[in-house]
C-alpha cells in the first residue's frame, strides 16, 4: 500500500508553528511536574534535576522507537499529538488527585514525566521523517531543531513570568493539552490522508479538546483556593519537615507563609495581627517586662514586637519545626521582615515541642505569647487543653501575663469560647479581644492572668513605633459584639479534645 | 467478610509475600516467657535441693501484680521479704520493654479508671500522684496527662479508618439499631443493682451482687445469651467478640455471659473529666504500674529462681525449694509465711495438698508484637487502632501518650487465640519460628497498611503461652465470690486465676487479701484492709 505522504518542497509555515508548539508544550509539562514535585515533596533542587533528567532520558527512549514506526507516519503522528494533549494536558490534576488520595504521588510523578518525554521524543524524528523528501536533510535539520529550542525558550520564560502566576498549575498543563490538540487538528487539514481516516482523526481531536476542556472548566470552579493561592503567587521558598509542609511566596507586593496550605501572615497586614498579639498583653501586665516565653511564633515577628521594649532582657522562643526558624533567620526577605529578630542576641531560639518544654522547665517568665497554628488536629490541639494551660500557669511570674490565639471568634465562635471556657478551667482569668486582619477575617486572642487581670487602658510603647495600634483603639479591642460574643462551650480536654472537632466543624463550613 | 474485604485482604497479603521480598529483611526475635524451664516442675525434673538454706520473713513466688502487691502490702510492716521470680523481668503478663523509641507494653497495656470499690488500685494512684485528688462526691480526679489523649481509637472497616470503635455513619440500619439496642442495654445493666443492694457487676468482681437472677448468666456462653437475645446483627456480633478476645482472649462461645457482660457493665465511674477516654495510659502500659508498686514493695527480687515445690517444716516454717535457672543447681529458702502469686496449674504442682481446692482454669495463649517503626507523622494518630474482622486485635501505639511528635515510634500488636483448643494452639506457637508469626503479623494488619513492612525496623514477638484465664461458663463456681486464699495456715494464693479473670484490679486485690491472711500467722498487724 503506498503511503501517504507531503508533496515535494512542500514546507507550510503551519508546520513550522507546530514544531514550535510541540517544543514548547514539552517544556512546559515538565516544569509543570517539576514544580509540582517540588511543592509536593520537598527538596527541590532533587526533585526538578530526577524530573528533568527523566524527562530527558525518555525523550532518548521517544526517538529511539521512533524507528519502530514505519507506515502511515502521518497518521501515527497525529495520533501521538494526541496522546501528548491528553497526558500532558491531565497531568497536572491527575497528579494532584494522586497527592490528595494516595501515597503513589511518585510512581504516579515519575510515570507521567516518562510518558510525555516518549511521546515528545517520538515526535520530533517523526517529524523530520515526514518531511524529509520534502527539503534537503541540511536545511530541514536546521529548521526543526532551532524552532524546538527556540520553543524550550518561549517555555522557559512564559512559564515563571505569566503561566505559573495567572494561570496556575492546573490551567496551565490543561492549556497546552489544549494547544496540542489544536495542532493536531491543524494536522488533519495539512495532510493529505484518507477520507476516512480524516474524519476519524478529527472526531479523536474532538473528543480529547472536549474532555480537556471540560476539566478546564471543572479545575477553574473547584480547584481548593489555598492551592490557587499558593500557585498564584510565585513560590518562594519550599521545605517539608517531618512536621509540615513549609512555603513562603512572593507576589511583587506581599509575602505569605503557609503551613500545610494553611497562611500564617500575610505582609500586607501581619502587623495588626503581631501588634494585637504582643502589645496589650505588655499593657496589662503593668510593669515592664523583662523575660518573655513565645510558643510557635518561629517566624520571628511576635518576637519582632518584642523587641521595641527596651526593658526586655530574653526571650525564648520554642518552635517545633527548625525548617520555619531557619527560613526566617537566613531568608532575605524573612529578615526584611521580622528585621532578624531571631538573630537577636536576647532571643534563644528551641526546636522542641513546647508541651515537654513546659513539663520539663523550670524557668518562669513574666509573659508568655502563645501563638501556635490553629487547633486543626489532635496534635495541635493539645496545646489548647487544660493541662497544657496548667502547665503554662506554672511559667509564669507572679502577675505574669499569657496571650493566646484562639482561631476567629467570627468563622468559629465555639471555638473561640472553648478556648476561653479552657483557660478559665485551668485557673485563669481572661480579658478576650479581637481585631480585624484583612486576610483572614475578624480574629480572637485571649489575654490570661493568673491574678486579677484587667483589660489595659493603655499601651505601654511609644504609638510613633507602632504601624496599627494605638492607645484609643485598646477598648474596642475588647468589646464583642451581639454576633460573636460569648456562647457556652465546653472545656478542651486532652482524653477528649473536643475543640478539634468543633474546630474542624465551624471551619468546614467556610472551607468546603 | 463481604467480597471488597476479602480481595483486599488476599491483594494485600500476596502484595506483603511477593513484591516485597527484595526488601532487606527486618529484624527480630521471639523473646519472653520460658516455656522450657516452666515445664521442669510439670516433668518432675527437679533434684530435690541440699546444703544450708536461706532464711526469709516472707516469700513470695511470682513477680507479677498479684506478689508485687502482696509484697507491697507488706511493705509497711518492715519484714524480710523476698520474690522469688522465673523471668528475668519484673511484673509477668504486666510487663513491659523499655528499647527503641518509646518504652512500650509486652502485656497488659491500660488500667480503666478504678471504681471508687478498687481500693487498692486507688491508692496505689494516689501514691503515683495520678489520683490528684477526690471531688465533693468523694470520686477521684486524675491527672490528665495519663487519661488516653484524645482520639483514643479509630477502626479499619471497609477500607478505611474511622473515628472510634463503632463507624456509626458506615453502618447499616439493622447494625446501628441493635448497636443502639445494645448500648441501651449496657448502660441499663451498669446501673442495676442485685436482691441484695449491690449493683450486679462490679470491680473488683467480688462485690458484685449475689443475687441468683444475674448469677444464672454464668450458666451460658455469651454467644448463647446473643442468640437468646435475638442479636443478629454482624457488626454487633463482631463488637462483642471483640470484647470478648480483648478482655479474656476467647471467643464468645467460650465466654461465661457473666463475665461479657461484666466487662461491658463493670465501670461505674462517671465524672466530667472522664466524659472522653477513662483509660489510664503510659507508653510502657501497665509496666508503670508494675514499676510504681516494686518501687513501694521494699522486697528483694530475685530473677531466674524457678520454684518447685513447698514443704512444711518444722519451727511453723515452709521450706520452699527452687531452681536456679542459670546453673540449675537447687536451692532452698524457708520462710515463716509464703504467697504463691502464680497460675492455678502451677500452684497446684508446687502445693499438691490443696490441688483439689484450687479451681481449674483453662488459659488462653497469645502474641504480642512489639513493632519499631519510622514512618510519616500523622497529627490525628490514635492509641488503639482496630481492624474489623482481622485475625488479631489491632496495635497500640506507645508513644501516643507522650506530648512530642516523633516519626519513629513503637507499635504494639496483640492476637488472642481464643478458641476452644487452647493445646493444640499453644504447641503450635511454641515451635512457630519468628518468621512465620512476623509473617502473620504483617499479613493480618496487610489491608489497613501494606506499606507496613518498610516501615519496621524491628519486629520483636513474646509467645505467651499461659497468658490469662478464661472465665469459661461456670467459671464463678459453686461458691461465687468466696476465693481461695489460704491454702494452709503459712500459704496464701494471689493471681488472677483466683478470680478467673484477668484484670489489674482483681490480682491486685488478689495480692493485697493474700498479704492481710497471713498477718496472723506471721503475728503482726496489718491495720485496717486496703481493699
Ligand atoms: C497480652 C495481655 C494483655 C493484657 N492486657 C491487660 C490490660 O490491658 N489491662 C489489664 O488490667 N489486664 C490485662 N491483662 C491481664 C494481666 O494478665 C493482669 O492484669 C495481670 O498482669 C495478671 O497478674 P498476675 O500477677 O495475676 O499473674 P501473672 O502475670 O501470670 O504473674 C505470675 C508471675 O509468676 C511467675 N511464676 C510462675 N510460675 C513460677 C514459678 N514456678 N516460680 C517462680 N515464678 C513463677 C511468672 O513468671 C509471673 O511473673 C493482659 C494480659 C495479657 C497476657
Amino acid at each position: 500500500m503506498p503511503q501517504p505522504q507531503l508533496p515535494r518542497r512542500w514546507v507550510h509555515p503551519a508546520l513550522l508553528a507546530m514544531v514550535a508548539v510541540i517544543a514548547t508544550s514539552g517544556l512546559v509539562y515538565e516544569l509543570v511536574t517539576g514544580t509540582l514535585a517540588s511543592y509536593v515533596l520537598g527538596d527541590s533542587v532533587t526533585q526538578f534535576s530526577l524530573v528533568i533528567g527523566l524527562y530527558l532520558f525518555a525523550m532518548g527512549i521517544g526517538s529511539y522507537l521512533s524507528k519502530f514506526l514505519e507506515d502511515r507516519l502521518l497518521e501515527r503522528f497525529v495520533e501521538i499529538e494526541l496522546c501528548l494533549a491528553l497526558a500532558g494536558g491531565l497531568s497536572a490534576p491527575l497528579l494532584f488527585k494522586v497527592y490528595t488520595a494516595a501515597a503513589a504521588f511518585r510512581f504516579a510523578l515519575y510515570g507521567v514525566v516518562v510518558l510525555v518525554g516518549t511521546l515528545v521524543g517520538l515526535e520530533i524524528p517523526l517529524l523530520i521523517r515526514l518531511l524529509q523528501f520534502s527539503v534537503d536533510l541540511k536545511e530541514l535539520v536546521a529548521r526543526v531543531l532551532t524552532l524546538d529550542y527556540v520553543g524550550a525558550l518561549i517555555a522557559s520564560l512564559l512559564f515563571p513570568s505569566l503561566l505559573l502566576p495567572k494561570l496556575g498549575v492546573h490551567q496551565t498543563s490543561l492549556f497546552f493539552g489544549l494547544l496540542n490538540a489544536a495542532v493536531a487538528m491543524l494536522a488533519t487539514f495539512l495532510f493529505p490522508l484518507d477520507r476516512a481516516v480524516t474524519i476519524r482523526l478529527r472526531a479523536q481531536c474532538l473528543l480529547i479538546f472536549g474532555v480537556l476542556a471540560a476539566v478546564f472548566g471543572f479545575v477553574t470552579r473547584f480547584v481548593d483556593r489555598a492551592e490557587t493561592v499558593y500557585f498564584g503567587a510565585p513560590i518562594l521558598y519550599t521545605a517539608q519537615s517531618p512536621y509540615q509542609r513549609v512555603v513562603i511566596t512572593r507576589s511583587p507586593r506581599t509575602t505569605r507563609l503557609f503551613l500545610n496550605g494553611n497562611l500564617q501572615f500575610s505582609s500586607d497586614d501581619e502587623q495588626r495581627y503581631h501588634e494585637v498579639l504582643v502589645h496589650p498583653a505588655v499593657a496589662a501586665l503593668g510593669r515592664d517586662p523583662r523575660s518573655v516565653l513565645v510558643l510557635g511564633g518561629g517566624d520571628g515577628l511576635a518576637a519582632r514586637e518584642l523587641l521595641r521594649y527596651p526593658s526586655i532582657e530574653r526571650i525564648v522562643l520554642i518552635d517545633l519545626d527548625a525548617a520555619v526558624t531557619d527560613a526566617f533567620r537566613t531568608l532575605p526577605v524573612a529578615l526584611e521582615l521580622n528585621g532578624g529578630a531571631l538573630n537577636d542576641p536576647r532571643v534563644t531560639v528551641r526546636n522542641e515541642d513546647a508541651y515537654k518544654f513546659l513539663e520539663d522547665s523550670r524557668d518562669s517568665f513574666d509573659l508568655a505569647i502563645v501563638d501556635f497554628p490553629d487547633p486543626s488536629n489532635y496534635a495541635v490541639g493539645k496545646l489548647y487543653t487544660d493541662a497544657f494551660y496548667h502547665l503554662l500557669r506554672e511559667r509564669l511570674s507572679f502577675r505574669g501575663v499569657a496571650v493566646v490565639q484562639a482561631t476567629s471568634p467570627q468563622y468559629a465562635r465555639e471555638s473561640f469560647w472553648t478556648i476561653v471556657q479552657t483557660l478559665e478551667s485551668a485557673g485563669w482569668k481572661t480579658a478576650p479581644l479581637h481585631v480585624y486582619v484583612p486576610s483572614f477575617g475578624d480574629w480572637g486572642f485571649v489575654l490570661a492572668g493568673g491574678e486579677e487581670l484587667a483589660a489595659p487602658g493603655a499601651l505601654r510603647i511609644e504609638p510613633t513605633k507602632l504601624r496599627w495600634l494605638e492607645s484609643s483603639g485598646l477598648p474596642e479591642l475588647f468589646r464583642f459584639p451581639r454576633d460573636i460574643g460569648r456562647v457556652e462551650a465546653p472545656v478542651n480536654r486532652l482524653n477528649d479534645q473536643k475543640l478539634v472537632a468543633t474546630y474542624a466543624r465551624e471551619w468546614g463550613v467556610f472551607t468546603r | 467478610m463481604d467480597r471488597r474485604a476479602f480481595l483486599t485482604t488476599v491483594a494485600a497479603g500476596w502484595m506483603v509475600d511477593t513484591i516485597l521480598p527484595g526488601k532487606a529483611p527486618i529484624a527480630g526475635r521471639i523473646i519472653g516467657a520460658s516455656h522450657g524451664v516452666g515445664h521442669l516442675v510439670r516433668d518432675g525434673g527437679a533434684p530435690t535441693p541440699s546444703g544450708p538454706p536461706d532464711r526469709a520473713d516472707v516469700v513470695i513466688v511470682g513477680a507479677g501484680i498479684a506478689g508485687l502487691s502482696a509484697a507491697w502490702r507488706l511493705a509497711p510492716a518492715g519484714l524480710d521479704v523476698r520474690v522469688l521470680e522465673l523471668e528475668q523481668f519484673l511484673g509477668g503478663t504486666s510487663t513491659w520493654g523499655d528499647d527503641g523509641a518509646a518504652p512500650h507494653p509486652w502485656g497488659a497495656h491500660y488500667l480503666a479508671a478504678p471504681n471508687p470499690e478498687a481500693r487498692a488500685a486507688l491508692r496505689l494512684l494516689e501514691q503515683m500522684g495520678v489520683v490528684k485528688g477526690w471531688d465533693a462526691a468523694g470520686r477521684p480526679r486524675f491527672d490528665p496527662r495519663v487519661l488516653c489523649h484524645a482520639p483514643q481509637e479509630r477502626i479499619f472497616y471497609r477500607g478505611a479508618w474511622h473515628p472510634g470503635l463503632v463507624p456509626q455513619d458506615e453502618l447499616d440500619a439493622h447494625d446501628r439499631a441493635e448497636m443502639e439496642r445494645f448500648s441501651r442495654f449496657e448502660d441499663e445493666l451498669t446501673e442495676r443493682v442485685g436482691a441484695d443492694g449491690k449493683p450486679v457487676f462490679q470491680i473488683p468482681l467480688a462485690f458484685s451482687s449475689r443475687d441468683p437472677d444475674t448469677l444464672a448468666l454464668d450458666r451460658i456462653s455469651m454467644r448463647a445469651w446473643l442468640d437468646r437475645e435475638g442479636y443478629t446483627s454482624p457488626f454487633l456480633r463482631w463488637y462483642v467478640r471483640y470484647a470478648c478476645l480483648d478482655d479474656f482472649g476467647a471467643e464468645p462461645e467460650e465466654v461465661s455471659a457473666w463475665a461479657a457482660l461484666h466487662y461491658f457493665a463493670g465501670r461505674k465511674l462517671k465524672t466530667p473529666e472522664l466524659d472522653g477516654s477513662h483509660f489510664l495510659v503510659w507508653p510502657e502500659g501497665n509496666g508503670k504500674l508494675v514499676q510504681a508498686l516494686s518501687e513501694r514493695a521494699r522486697a528483694t527480687v530475685t530473677h531466674g529462681a524457678l520454684v518447685t515445690g513447698l514443704v512444711a517444716i518444722e519451727g511453723g516454717r515452709v521450706e520452699v525449694r527452687w531452681l536456679d535457672v542459670r546453673d540449675r543447681a537447687p536451692r532452698r529458702t524457708h520462710a515463716r509465711a509464703v504467697v504463691v502469686a502464680a497460675p492455678a496449674f502451677v500452684t497446684r504442682r508446687l502445693f499438691p495438698s490443696a490441688a483439689a481446692r484450687l479451681p481449674t482454669r483453662t488459659s488462653s495463649p497469645w502474641i504480642v508484637a512489639n513493632m519499631h517503626v519510622e514512618r510519616p507523622i500523622d497529627p490525628d494518630m490514635a492509641w488503639d487502632s482496630v481492624l474489623y474482622d482481622a485475625a488479631g486485635l489491632g496495635y497500640v501505639d506507645a508513644r501516643h501518650q507522650l506530648t512530642e511528635l516523633s516519626a519513629r515510634t513503637v507499635l504494639t500488636y496483640y492476637r488472642a487465640y481464643g478458641g476452644p483448643d487452647v493445646v493444640g494452639a499453644r504447641k503450635g506457637l511454641v515451635v512457630a519460628p519468628w518468621e512465620q508469626i512476623a509473617n502473620d503479623v504483617l499479613r493480618d494488619l496487610a489491608p489497613a497498611h501494606p506499606e507496613l513492612r518498610e516501615q519496621i525496623t524491628r519486629m520483636d514477638v513474646c509467645v505467651w503461652g499461659h497468658a490469662m484465664p478464661r472465665p469459661r461458663p461456670g467459671f464463678l463456681g459453686e461458691q461465687p465470690f468466696e476465693p481461695l486464699v489460704l491454702l494452709d495456715e503459712r500459704v496464701a494464693w494471689a493471681h488472677a486465676d483466683q478470680p478467673g479473670m484477668a484484670l489489674f484490679e482483681e490480682s491486685q486485690a488478689s495480692g493485697v487479701r493474700a498479704a492481710e491472711a497471713l498477718a496472723p500467722a506471721l503475728g503482726i498487724a496489718l491495720g485496717s484492709t486496703w481493699l
